[in-house]
């Protein structure tokens, strides 16, 4: 295979410490392919939060231990954002905006002008230049830059955003698109033109060598059955309503079970849950496994998922998967997996809970199934090999060096 | 006492009558006009300027005038802002001319009252010919006082149930035995007018919710339709399906004597009362004079009135009202919680996912109360069972509506924020209740369309 020439990726943010799961796929293939002898940049922002934006690391240029070129770029916040709250409520609410309102509404956010002139200036320099998600800045204005070399993978949701006329162009003149999942592909189908380019490759998942589960509790210090929940709390997740519905079925019914968590966002569990929600905050990868593997089950409350990185973890350590079945993607995975339960409400939320307290060894038998659909479909080197056949299929190096 | 009275069955007429009672007795002549046919000395219809002008001619006989004062009386349903204007003022007409006049407001829009329109006008201007305004609540006090620009010197507080008398001497077990109720029956109980403002559906969605039928417990739910208007007969209709596949729950429609209606009481262990607005309740008063515990959203004046009683609880979403009725059955029955159908018949040998998923949803369908849930068979009907419950899935999975906890993380803003929600409260639960009533009919609606048998 033909590995040279640059791959640049260019996610909103990049770092240890980011907790996203477009920001996830994208480092594992970057640093995958690196490992396999591509050369490979990360073209980034300064940028921790993605509320914030504010930008907290040095902006620059370093070299990770693998060989990936970083380069950061600050973001630039100078808008009071007034106007883009007042869209997005429009957007939420289906209301039809102009194509100029839809632009306002972009660019009344972060903006990285200089990421944008990097790219402008050094693009002819790039074999292919990957971009995700498809909702941010740095996917809208960089793509436009050369679409010829862009390569999108849009993680893209069944929302009100994905409506909007301005992503349109995104989508039909990238180079190629890369997909998580069938699901997400089927949706962009519908919802765009899209080029002739298009793969579903999935996510690869690395396979923990072992799990700690008794060390876990110990450092932790957590004792008994629990519920587990990974990723950003915030609304848009549905943490909220997933709080309440657990908080009212343990009221109810008494369920065995707490709720940890890890993450990041504020948690506000209900007065008389404080003692039942565990907020162990930002874990390193080693212990996140192991948070996996000493669970009960791993509910997965979000409706915007293109891929959920954590319902295969959870299956990978033999974890059940209860589900917000909102989600086409990921109830996609619970039914071609048989491994995860899906709920529509909070009273069927409320029901698997109780199945899993109740019947433990009919659910260890379901998540078992898990396990062996993540080893079958989203092994990291099938995912690499892929991405590859993809990247030779489509692109070519620019200075045509072999 | 100008008020609806006996022997029409009415909260108003009720309390009316009871406060006759109490004046009478302490020596004062007491004559009663009342707008209808009735057990009242006088009637009138006072509907309208015309009768309100008809109410200002006999008001000037007599030494002292009380109105037991609801709109409907007096402005018809639905009522314009030119005819509201016009009647207001006709009103202000006949206040005048009473000698000594006190208004006990049972029920009153205070937003009528507020801006500039003609009709607003007239309101303030017939409230501020009122010398005495009473009402049953500080919330109400101070809601009048603002809105109509009625001083508060002129804005009394009365104890609802300072006239209440007991209409039963039944006691818990005679009373229990008359409806047919077994001692160790656990009785939740809502009564009173079926409207749907008085949230009767939401209780038995609660006892649905905790699978509280299935414990022992029932609900009766009893009252009847006051006005035969389509828009209460569909709320009937409703109810009788919530009752029908909700376990332990019995609907008693019709009219009962004030006897039997205290006998209900009685017979209770507690009183579910889900209003979703109202101002003051004549039922909770009923409670406390037979000391029964109750249940109460905090709507109106209700958490004012209710304090004034040991045993209530107060409550402001549907989710509370489930916990506040699980937490009563929990302590009553001595037992936590733990009680429930834990038996998953699923060898974990050959578990399969979808046999899960139709399981889960059954149990979930049983709780959640509404259209009778079935489990696929895998035959015809169950296949319909599941096309119906698919039906709704776009509806369920928008959840219900809830207003955001007061809380933040910065200094200070919880504080602000609990102030903000307390302040807009009046305006936006009514909105809240209204959106999620819509989306639970509309989900029973589209699984009901689903269950209908295939041409």
């Amino acid at each position: 295979m033909d590995r040279t020439g640059t791959i640049a990726f260019v996610p909103p943010r990049y770092g240890d410490e980011v907790i996203g799961g477009a920001e996830a796929v994208i480092r594992e293939v970057a640093h995958g392919l690196a490992a396999r002898g591509w050369s490979v940049e990360i073209l980034t922002t300064c940028a921790r939060d993605h509320f914030t934006w504010a930008n907290e690391y040095p902006p620059g240029e370093s070299v990770t231990p693998d060989g990936v070129v970083l380069r950061r770029f600050p973001t630039v916040l100078d808008t009071p954002r007034a106007e883009r709250a007042r869209y997005e409520q429009a957007i939420a609410s289906g209301w039809p905006l102009t194509l100029s309102d839809q632009q306002r509404w972009m660019n009344d956010d972060l903006r990285v002008p200089e990421l944008f002139h990097w790219l402008l200036d050094r693009s002819a320099s790039y074999r292919a230049i990957v971009f995700a998600p498809y909702l941010f800045w740095t996917t809208f204005a960089g793509a436009q830059v050369d679409p010829a070399r862009t390569i999108l993978m849009p993680c893209l949701h069944d929302e009100p955003y994905a409506q909007l006329e301005i992503f349109h162009p995104l989508f039909s003149g990238a180079r190629g698109l890369w997909f998580l999942s069938e699901p997400e592909h089927a949706l962009a189908q519908r919802l765009f033109e899209l080029p002739g380019n298009q793969e579903v490759v999935g996510s690869g998942i690395e396979t923990p060598d072992a799990y700690d589960v008794e060390g876990f509790r110990k450092r932790y210090g957590i004792d008994g059955r629990f519920l587990l929940y990974a990723g950003r709390r915030e609304g848009a997740k549905g943490w909220e309503r997933m709080l309440d519905a657990f908080a009212r079925a343990v009221r109810r019914h008494g369920l065995p079970f707490s709720l940890v968590t890890m993450g990041v966002g504020d948690v506000h569990p209900p007065a008389d849950m404080v003692d039942r929600v565990i907020d162990l905050g930002f874990l390193p990868a080693g212990e996140r496994d192991d948070a996996f593997a000493a669970a009960d089950g791993y509910v997965q409350p979000s409706a915007l998922e293109s891929f959920s990185r954590t319902v295969m973890e959870a299956w990978l350590a033999g974890t059940l998967v209860i589900a917000n079945g909102a989600s086409e993607v990921v109830r996609w995975h619970c039914e071609r997996s048989g491994a995860g339960l899906t709920y529509d409400d909070d009273l069927e939320l409320e029901q698997c809970l109780l199945f899993l307290a109740d019947a433990p060894e009919a659910a260890a038998a379901l998540a078992a199934k898990g396990r062996e659909y993540v080893l079958t479909n989203y092994r990291p080197d099938a995912v690499l090999d892929r991405i590859e056949s993809t990247l030779a299929e489509w692109t070519e190096n620019p200075s045509g060096a072999g | 006492m100008v008020s609806p009275y006996p022997p029409a069955r009415d909260g108003i007429a009720a309390y009316a009558v009871q406060a006759v009672a109490g004046l009478r007795a302490a020596g004062h002549d007491v004559e009663v006009l009342s707008p209808g046919p009735s057990a009242a000395h006088h009637h009138l219809d006072l509907a309208g300027p015309r009768g309100a002008l008809a109410l200002a001619r006999r008001a000037r006989h007599y030494d002292r005038v009380v109105i037991q004062f609801h709109p409907d009386v007096f402005f018809p349903v639905p009522c314009s802002g030119g005819e509201r204007a016009a009647i207001a003022s006709a009103l202000t007409v006949a206040f005048r001319a009473a000698r000594d006049l006190e208004v006990r407001v049972h029920e009153m829009d205070y937003s009528l009252g507020r801006g500039s329109s003609p009709a607003a006008v007239a309101l303030r201007m017939m409230w501020r010919a009122v010398p005495r305004v009473v009402v049953h609540t500080e919330a109400e006090r101070a809601s009048f006082h603002e809105a109509f620009g009625v001083p508060l010197a002129r804005v009394a507080l009365a104890d609802h149930g300072a006239d209440f008398m007991p209409h039963t001497t039944a006691d818990r077990e005679t009373a229990r035995a008359s409806f047919g109720i077994g001692p160790d029956e656990l009785t939740f109980l809502s009564i009173g007018f079926i409207q749907p403002h008085k949230g009767f559906d939401r209780a038995i969605r609660a006892f649905a919710a905790n699978g509280l039928g299935h414990r022992g417990c029932r609900l009766d739910v009893v009252g009847s339709v006051r006005l035969e208007e389509p828009g209460f007969l569909a709320h009937l209709s409703d109810l009788e399906r919530l009752a029908d596949s909700t376990p332990g729950v019995r609907l008693h429609t019709g009219y009962i004597s004030d006897e039997a209606f205290d006998r209900w009481i009685v017979a209770a262990d507690l009183l579910v009362l889900p209003y979703r607005h109202i101002w003051s309740s004549g039922v909770l008063e009923r409670a406390a004079l037979y000391e029964r515990p109750v249940i109460v959203t905090r709507v109106g004046g209700l958490e004012a009135q209710a304090a004034g009683h040991g045993g209530a609880t107060v409550v402001d979403t549907d989710a509370d009202l489930a916990d506040a009725m699980r937490v009563a059955a929990d302590e009553a029955l001595g037992t936590a919680a733990a009680e429930r159908d834990d038996d998953w018949p699923f060898d974990p040998a050959r578990v399969d996912r979808d046999a899960v998923m139709t399981e889960v949803r059954a149990r979930a369908a049983a709780s959640r109360g509404g259209v009778p849930p079935a489990r696929d068979t895998g035959a015809a009907d169950g296949r319909q069972a599941r096309d119906a419950r698919e039906a709704s899935v776009p509806l369920r999975r928008l959840g219900p509506l809830s207003v955001p906890a007061p809380v933040s993380g910065r200094p200070g803003a919880s504080i602000l924020k609990s102030v903000v929600r307390r302040l807009t409260a009046w305006e936006v639960d009514p909105i809240v209740h209204q959106v999620n009533r819509l989306q639970q009919a509309v989900i029973e609606a589209t699984e009901r369309l689903g269950n209908l048998p295939k041409e």
